[in-house]
């Protein structure tokens, strides 16, 4: 099992403490919670990443921004209306979970905390962009960390 | 209440109901409404008002031995519910009802009968302004006795039957998209693999997405077009008999409701092995490109 940022591991013991049905209540409350987690009027971000693929239902948009002095991250996260439960609950808890981490945090997390939150039930060959969130999330910290080397580099 | 006219072109207009008969009969006794979808956590977002929940996965396969659950099993879940073998199930759901029409052919394998739909299913609801609510519905737990046989061998078909069918050349139906059925795809557009090694179709069946009989508010098609797409463009006859496959069985149980209510076939079985089977199967041919093969 891996370290996770402290936010995300509050989160995590908090889910798996729960019984199943619990576990669903609380997954539909951060589902619902999802569209606050788009940006705000006025925002500004480091990298913007919003794109369909292939493996999920409907557009996702990614929005970075790191404090320069202290390296934490901050998501916003934008979702089209075909998004599944799962995954805009998923958004909603990443959000939250990961704010303030460094993107070297994020690269280096594993993605085993996705089923103690959502329980094995819930976990099944279609749900599997319960995952999806997590690595656009990834995919944007990458980018954002490839971008400071090249800088540092001259680039 | 009148029926809805666009239904009584259908062989079996009873097999559906409307949005408007759905609302006015919400608490009408002898039926239960039941919402089963792909998204799991859908129905706790909110439901049609007495809709109980029923998960294709959890409650009605048998993961350990990729089957459906046992007699006594459905049983339980009938049960629980408070359906008994007289009360008609309405079954609507997501994804223009691919998963409710599998949960009505489940229901069809364990001897269910009393089965309709709600045309259009969620979606439509929605875009009604239907009502929706979040308050489960609690009903007084009935007493279905346990179905003495399942119907496997009138509506649904396995492996071997298949290949047979394939060699035979009889009426196979591939409601994939047209991408999966000629192999570009091992997934469906916009869903992650589900673990298929090989692209392509079982050998001689015809490209027939599901989505074709279905308009764009996840209504069925009229009879009329319905007969010009099955019967008169395929050449498929009422007593044929025929094999309807997708991935993992939901798409297919779409198009075998299609046949079977609504054109009135009277001989049609869903391969839910489907293709995660059939495509991985050692020794199983398959055919690649546009043409049935």
């Amino acid at each position: 099992m891996g370290a996770y940022p402290p936010n995300l591991t509050e989160i995590v013991d908090f889910f798996d403490a729960l019984s199943g049905d619990e576990k669903r209540e609380n997954l539909i409350a951060y589902a619902d919670a999802a569209p606050a987690c788009a940006p705000k009027t006025g925002e500004r971000f480091d990298l913007e990443d919003v794109r369909k693929d292939e493996e999920c239902t409907d557009t996702v948009g990614v929005f970075l921004r790191v404090d320069p002095a202290t390296r934490a991250a901050h998501f916003r996260i934008n979702l089209g209306p075909h998004v599944q439960t799962l995954t805009k609950a998923m958004t909603a808890i990443l959000c939250k979970g990961l704010d303030g981490a460094t993107p070297e945090q994020i690269m280096g997390m594993e993605q085993d905390f996705v089923p103690r939150i959502v329980g094995g039930q819930l976990i099944r060959v279609r749900s599997q962009t319960v995952y999806y969130i997590l690595g656009r999330i990834k995919g944007v910290c990458k980018v954002w960390l490839n971008r400071e080397r090249a800088i540092a580099n001259g680039g | 209440m009148d029926m809805n006219p666009k239904f009584s072109g259908y062989a079996h207009p009873e097999a559906l109901v409307d949005g408007d008969w759905l609302q006015q009969n919400l608490n009408a006794p002898g039926i239960r409404i039941v919402e089963s979808n792909e998204d799991v956590l859908l129905y706790d977002t909110g439901h049609i008002p007495g809709a109980v929940h029923i998960d294709w996965r959890g409650d009605l396969q048998d993961n350990t031995v990729r089957d459906y659950v046992a007699p006594e099993r459905f049983a339980e879940v009938c049960s629980k519910n408070g359906i008994t073998p007289d009360t008609t199930v309405i079954f609507y759901g997501d994804k223009s009802n691919w998963w409710s029409s599998y949960a009505l052919w489940a229901f069809r394998l364990f001897g269910h009968t009393k089965v309709k739909i709600l045309d259009g299913g969620r979606d439509k609801w929605k875009a009604e302004n239907r009502p929706f609510t979040r308050e489960k519905p609690s009903y007084p737990r009935a007493n279905y006795p346990v179905p003495p046989k399942r119907f496997d061998k009138e509506i649904r078909a396995f492996f071997d039957e298949t290949l047979a069918h394939t060699q035979a050349r009889k009426p196979l139906i591939d409601v994939r998209s047209p991408k999966e059925y000629t192999g570009e795809l091992t997934h469906m557009p916009e869903y992650p693999q589900e673990g298929v090694l090989r692209g392509g179709h079982v050998p001689g069946a015809r490209s027939v997405p599901w989505k074709i009989a279905a308009n764009e508010d996840a209504t069925f098609k009229p009879a009329d077009e319905l007969r010009k797409i099955y019967t008169q463009d395929l050449g498929l006859k009422p007593a044929d008999n025929i094999i309807a496959y997708c991935r993992i069985g939901e798409r297919s149980s779409h198009t075998w409701f299609v046949l079977t209510y609504l054109l009135g076939y009277s001989n049609v079985r869903n391969y839910d092995g489907s293709w995660t089977e059939w495509g991985n199967r050692v020794r199983s041919p398959i055919a690649k490109g546009e043409q049935p093969g």
